[in-house]
């Protein structure tokens, strides 16, 4: 009698700690659900067709690794500035955002290798009389607020001495002001800036060169602690290229050259 | 689950950045309130005019101003008003915003003054031989002030915590947008928003203890 009963506390107790141990890549799988925090105002990476769905490069690299951990995946639509506290709060598992992999932002989130790399592109508007980058100094420009080209382009601002930088919430306003003429010029990822200047939604812009900004390389990211799931993440990262998928969605959403992933003489 | 551990040091560095911050949101909200008040003024003329034109236009105005969201009447004053060509920065922008909601609110606050006073001391003052402006000047607006007093106070509270909103049009000086970017920069959300809600509390309370005290100096007996 006794010793059953103690077997039984036993049981229970293995089944307790195991419980506790279970980590975010447990949780997914056991849910069955994959949530990921979405930018879904910035086309071709993420944004919403005629019947509201949301559709995209990061839309579909989300849906990719929900299958490969076998599990259906929730596209939590995330403006810029929220994607932190939507991962702190629980709400989403794992951004895929466009996430620029800052060294700073790194002490606060788990950061994966790159998935995705950017080249800077300014677009001006056409009445201001911005034909190059060197062109933006002195004028009143504007980027979409917690964004790698948005820091980047405040620090140019300063440096210059002149002109003005205006951080807007969504990448749309900025266009709406870049449009309006309220803004001289903007820098904004070259896709980005190809899609709002082909899609015509806004008149009167087009894109005037390259910014010479560093590659802006960006990661899936998730919380710091959750080292199994990190883990998880970069191989996944690692067969998306391997398997030519990563050039397959490329060639779907962006097209023309394929970005290179990986930093020259230097591991990850 | 909330796993996140905090780091104020590296946080509190900002602070003198955000105290700044604090300077401008305090900036806008005082210039928003003194024009906001001036328009209140000028509305509550308008209503009492008894010209349907100017109280009409009056009463629209108070109508939009207080049954519309404050971020719509900021985002207006700089994307509304920029589908026309006309610019405001965002800084004029969030002003010119914030000073027609005051503005709405406040002429509302007059009338219930107003309201208050009773029609009979306007009459015994006229009966003493005064003209109706000088029954207006010196019996009804020293009343009407004492009464509004408070409810303005709260439309001051109200005006420094829209300022906030100032984000959503590129504003990027004031308490709110200084805290944006730093937590853009960083991603240290929590500590920078404590931090800032802090702050707009004891500006808020400042503002509420130094009327209070105003109040007590102005309006004795």
């Amino acid at each position: 009698m006794k010793t059953s009963v103690l077997a039984l506390g036993l049981v229970a107790a293995a089944a307790l700690t195991s419980q506790a141990h279970a980590d975010k890549l447990d949780d997914v799988i056991g849910s069955g659900t994959l949530r990921c925090a979405v930018v879904l105002d910035f086309p071709p990476m993420g944004s919403r067709d005629e019947n509201n769905n949301p559709i995209g490069f990061d839309v579909d690299y989300c849906n990719d690794l929900a299958k490969a951990l076998g599990v259906t995946a929730e596209i939590v639509e995330t403006p810029f500035p929220e994607r932190i506290p939507a991962l702190m709060s629980g709400r989403v598992d794992v951004g895929v955002a466009s996430t620029s992999d800052t060294l700073e932002r790194a002490k606060t989130v788990g950061m994966t290798i790159p998935y995705f790399a950017f080249e800077m592109a300014v677009t001006a508007n056409e009445k201001s009389g911005v034909k190059s980058f060197e062109d933006m100094k002195g004028k009143v420009v504007g980027a979409t607020a917690g964004t790698f080209e948005a820091i980047a382009l405040e620090k140019q601002v300063k440096e210059w001495g002149a002109g003005e930088f205006r951080p807007y919430q969504t990448q749309a306003d900025v266009f709406l002001a870049l449009s309006q003429g309220q803004i001289d010029a903007t820098v904004s990822t070259s896709t980005v800036a190809q899609a709002n200047v082909k899609g015509g939604k806004f008149a009167g812009i087009s894109v005037v060169g390259k910014a010479p900004f560093d590659t802006d390389y960006v990661a899936l990211f998730t919380n710091r602690e959750e080292y199994g799931f990190v883990n998880f993440l970069n191989l996944f990262i690692n067969q998306q290229v391997r398997t030519g998928r990563y050039a397959e969605l490329y060639e779907k959403w962006v097209g023309g050259e394929l970005p290179d992933l990986t930093a020259k003489g230097v591991y990850r | 689950m909330f796993s996140y551990t905090f780091h104020w040091n590296q946080a509190l560095k900002a602070l003198p950045q955000m105290l700044d911050g604090a300077l401008v949101t305090l900036q806008v909200a005082l210039l928003s309130m003194v024009i906001g008040l001036a328009l209140a003024l000028a509305l509550t003329a308008c209503r009492l005019s008894g010209n349907r034109i100017l109280g009409g236009f009056a009463t629209a105005w108070v109508e939009i101003a207080r049954n519309t969201p404050a971020l719509f009447q900021i985002y207006m004053a700089h994307f509304g008003l920029g589908n026309f060509g006309i610019h405001l920065s965002p800084y004029t922008a969030l002003l010119a915003g914030i000073a027609f909601n005051n503005a709405g609110y406040l002429a509302e606050n007059f009338r219930g003054a107003l309201k208050a006073i009773p029609d009979t001391q306007t009459r015994a003052g006229r009966s003493l031989g005064m003209t109706p402006v000088q029954a207006f000047r010196y019996i009804v607006l020293p009343q009407m002030l004492r009464i509004a007093f408070l409810p303005v106070t709260n439309q001051m509270v109200w005006a420094i915590l829209m300022t906030s909103l100032g984000v959503t049009v590129g504003m990027n000086t004031d308490l709110a947008g200084i805290t944006q970017e730093l937590n853009a920069r960083s991603f240290r959300t929590f500590e920078f928003f404590a931090i800032a809600a802090v702050i707009y509390y004891l500006i808020a309370k400042a503002v509420t203890l130094a009327a209070r005290l105003l109040a007590a100096r102005m309006f004795r007996y």
